[in-house]
């Protein structure tokens, strides 16, 4: 059974079709590095100011020719340096390959907007915005998109809890919706499973705050 | 006559609309009838289904991409099943991925059903919707006998299905791919030669195919603009290679096209159903795999060990190594994916949810402009959106 | 009725007299005598045969809505036909997840509903926040927007469960209305 130590064992840099691979890799040698990652994935890792060429990079080189971007996201790892990640999931139909690149950032960064470079970037960039507060520059019209107008608070970050601060009623004596602070007839029952006869192990997340500790568990458990 | 100054309207169409397709709300700014900018205000049915999946183990969050694109349920859970199965590296048995691909071929009808007739609704037609609702009533029934819901089935497990599918079932499937050529035969009496569904969707909301792929645009969308991109050909999954199909292309990237594509799809579908129904063997429908699929009620109640491992799968859940994954399929309305980001406990640690209708609707404000209000409707009902998968 | 008003162009103020002849003239409508009573049963009737309900879809009950619309679980055999426009309609049928972002959109159609009107709530998300209950992002249960008459539960109920759960809010209507103000 693995534990929360263990990284997947698939993880490698060596599974894709290697032309391709070598190819991107050097067209990508000052900008992003290769990261390990499952079978069949190309993953890179690139820092925040090359990230805008990286992408035209990918954009306009025949050989690579990612057209499209399919997915911009971003995760949140609070025991971080780099508070979050931004991924981008970019595919390239001529050549049938997914990329991913895969940026860290800081709390406060101001991320330039990949608007110029796909157009599919718009709302992917404000609903980043919305569920985690990064700020886009450049962006056309960074506004919220999917929550609620009067909204406070970015709700994907781990800090914000899941049933909000805010509730709706409607309120006879106003005559209209009101908001109130959250009051639940039952909490939510968070029943954690993880058997406590496994010993003494950190909290999960951490597991993915600190990848050099990873990596020398993982030597020491040896498969566990 | 002096000077008059002349300010765009500004007209809400929506949220509760009949031809809004869910909860909509499109702010336009319109020069008389033409429409100079459309402002889609989505969210308004965001449930927080992505901080919900972050709490409850892989195993309870499968729901919740049932309740995704709700016109075709199964396709969505395919892809939890899928990303889950890659993360683990686990095989899934033939039987169960054929039986995955005819529903998943059932959920692409039951969409293009719920799509095409609504559209001619939408547009004008009402005979078609209730004809072809009648047809969705014979698939969900189909759906109630495999896995006893109607429309959220929760049927597709990682690992395979839930359970194998009844007896009687394939044949009754058969006997229905028999029949159902003649309601789309139908369906085009009706409406492809038809001069006023002509007029209102042909050169309306052209998209050109490099256009259509720098908005992220996928599925019929992207087929009706001429490029012949299928995720089921290109990155083939469960047993899609072995099914021999064609993928419909259209020309000219209009609304009509798009639906031209979406018959055709539907008829692509009733031959995929009858391959794969014919290459089904007896077999197991589950990977059979302790620590992660539940072992069969009967030697649940006979064994110890089989005991356990239910209450372990079925409370904690099983643990899936940290990674990072990018899955996508050929939903029916286009390309749905899940970024999965498993931190090696029993819960994911972020599951972003790519959905189709999202990059449709970011480019309703490009292709409405300098149509009229009414072509609007046709647009958004020619795209196939539906919010639960949008505003997730 | 034994209070005459000394003038009868003068509205009577607010007060004890006011309050006699208005309790006065209630009585002789709630004592239900047989005339009232036969009005009753014929406004009822009248009412609950063609109930019209308005398409408020939000959500996955929509599409079992709509089958129930559709051509084998007719509704319009019951003599309900969907009609897009609130004041046109008698019932809401809130079929859904109620979002915090669509509540006020949600009172403002219910306010623009003419009286006599329903609310029927479908699904568990428009019961009680159903699957999504601990979101913040959702109201849990529209019966804190709307006052509802019929829960039908189910996730989605089936389009059976629908028609039941309508074919009831006939019976409450039956039981229940009257033609004095509520």
């Amino acid at each position: 059974m693995t534990t929360a130590d263990t990284i997947h064992p698939e993880m490698t840099t060596n599974n894709t079709e290697p032309s391709f691979e070598a190819l991107a890799t050097q067209l990508l040698a000052n900008s992003a590095e290769r990261v390990p990652s499952l079978k069949g994935q190309l993953v890179y890792r690139c820092e925040l100011s090359k990230l805008i060429s990286v992408l035209k990079l990918l954009n306009s080189n025949e050989n690579l020719e990612f057209s499209q971007l399919s997915d911009l996201t971003a995760v949140d790892y609070p025991g971080r340096i780099q508070r979050f990640e931004l991924v981008y999931q970019l595919l390239s139909i001529t050549h049938n390959r997914r990329i991913r690149i895969i940026c860290a950032i800081d709390e406060g960064q101001i991320v330039p907007s990949a608007t110029g470079v796909y157009k599919s970037a718009e709302w992917p960039e404000r609903e980043v915005w919305d569920m985690y507060g990064l700020f886009f520059s450049d962006h056309p019209d960074l506004r919220r998109l999917l929550t609620d107008y009067g909204f406070e608070g970015h709700p994907l970050r781990k800090d914000f809890p899941l049933t909000g601060y805010v509730e709706v009623r409607y309120d006879d004596i106003e005559r209209r919706v009101a908001y109130q602070p959250v009051q639940l007839t039952q909490e939510y029952r968070d029943f954690d499973f993880l058997s406590p006869w496994e010993g003494d192990q950190e909290l999960v997340h951490s597991s993915l705050n600190a990848e050099a500790e990873n990596k020398e568990n993982a030597k020491k458990d040896g498969g566990s | 006559m002096g000077e008059m100054q002349i300010r765009p309207l500004t007209l809400n169409f929506g949220p509760q609309h009949p031809a809004a397709h869910g909860v909509l709300r499109l702010v336009l700014e319109m020069d008389g009838e033409v429409i100079q900018r459309a402002d889609p205000h989505i969210g308004l049915l965001h449930r927080g289904t992505e901080k919900l999946i972050e709490q409850k183990t892989y195993l309870q969050a499968l729901p919740y991409f049932d309740r995704l694109d709700y016109v075709s349920p199964m396709n969505q859970e395919h892809v939890w099943a899928l990303a889950i199965e890659s993360a683990l590296q686990i095989e899934v048995p033939r039987r169960a991925q054929l039986i995955r691909v005819m529903f998943c071929e059932i959920g692409r009808i039951l969409n293009h059903l719920l799509n095409l007739t609504t559209f001619a609704i939408d547009v004008g037609a009402m005979t078609p919707l209730l004809w072809g609702f009648e047809e969705r009533e014979h698939l969900m029934e189909f759906c109630e006998r495999a896995s006893g819901a109607r429309l959220h089935a929760a049927y597709f497990r990682p690992g395979g299905v839930h359970q194998d599918i009844p007896d009687g079932l394939a044949e009754d499937i058969l006997n229905w791919c028999d029949k159902f050529p003649n309601f789309i035969t139908d369906l085009e009496t009706l409406l492809t030669d038809n001069r006023i569904f002509k007029q209102r969707t042909v050169d309306i909301g052209v998209l050109s195919a490099d256009n259509a792929l720098a908005l992220g645009m996928s599925g019929p969308v992207i087929r009706a603009s001429g490029l012949a991109w299928d995720l089921r050909k290109s990155n083939p999954y469960d047993a899609y290679d072995e099914m021999k199909f064609d993928i419909p292309v259209g020309k000219t990237g209009d609304c009509y096209a798009r639906y031209l594509v979406r018959v055709e799809e539907m008829k692509q579908s009733l031959s995929i159903i009858k391959q794969a129904i014919h290459k089904m063997e007896p077999g197991p429908v589950l990977a059979q795999n302790n620590k992660i699929t539940p072992p069969r009620r009967g030697d649940m109640k006979m064994s110890m060990e089989s005991l356990i491992h239910h209450f372990k799968i079925y409370t904690e859940g099983f643990h899936v190594p940290a990674s990072e994954s990018y899955t996508a399929v050929e939903a029916p309305k286009g390309e749905f994916g899940v970024y999965l980001v498993s931190d090696g406990s029993n819960k994911p640690y972020r599951c972003k949810i790519r959905a189709p209708g999202y990059f449709f609707m970011a480019a309703v404000d490009e292709m409405s402009r300098g149509h009229m209000l009414a072509d609007s409707v046709a647009i958004i009902g020619s795209l196939d959106v539906v919010f639960g998968e949008i505003d997730r | 009725m034994g209070v005459i008003p000394p003038r009868m162009d003068v509205p009577i103020p607010p007060g004890e007299t006011q309050d006699k002849i208005l309790n006065a003239v209630t009585d002789e409508i709630t004592n239900k005598g047989f005339v009232i009573a036969s009005a009753d049963k014929l406004f009822n009737w009248a009412r609950s045969g063609s109930l019209w309900p308005m398409t408020f879809g939000l959500a996955c009950c929509a599409v079992e809505m709509m089958h129930s619309a559709a051509s084998r679980y007719d509704m319009d055999r019951y003599g309900m036909l969907f009609r897009p426009s609130p004041r046109q309609s008698d019932v809401m049928i809130v079929a859904g997840t109620l979002t915090n972002k669509m509540a006020p959109a949600l009172r403002r159609v219910y306010d623009q509903m003419p009286e006599p009107r329903w609310v029927l709530s479908m699904g568990s998300c428009a019961n009680g926040g159903g699957y999504y209950h601990y979101s913040y992002a959702v109201v849990r249960g529209c019966d804190r927007i709307v006052p509802v008459d019929v829960y039908v539960p189910g996730c989605p109920p089936t389009a059976e469960a629908l028609i039941y759960g309508l074919l009831q809010l006939q019976k409450k209507i039956k039981r229940t209305e009257t033609i004095a103000r509520r």
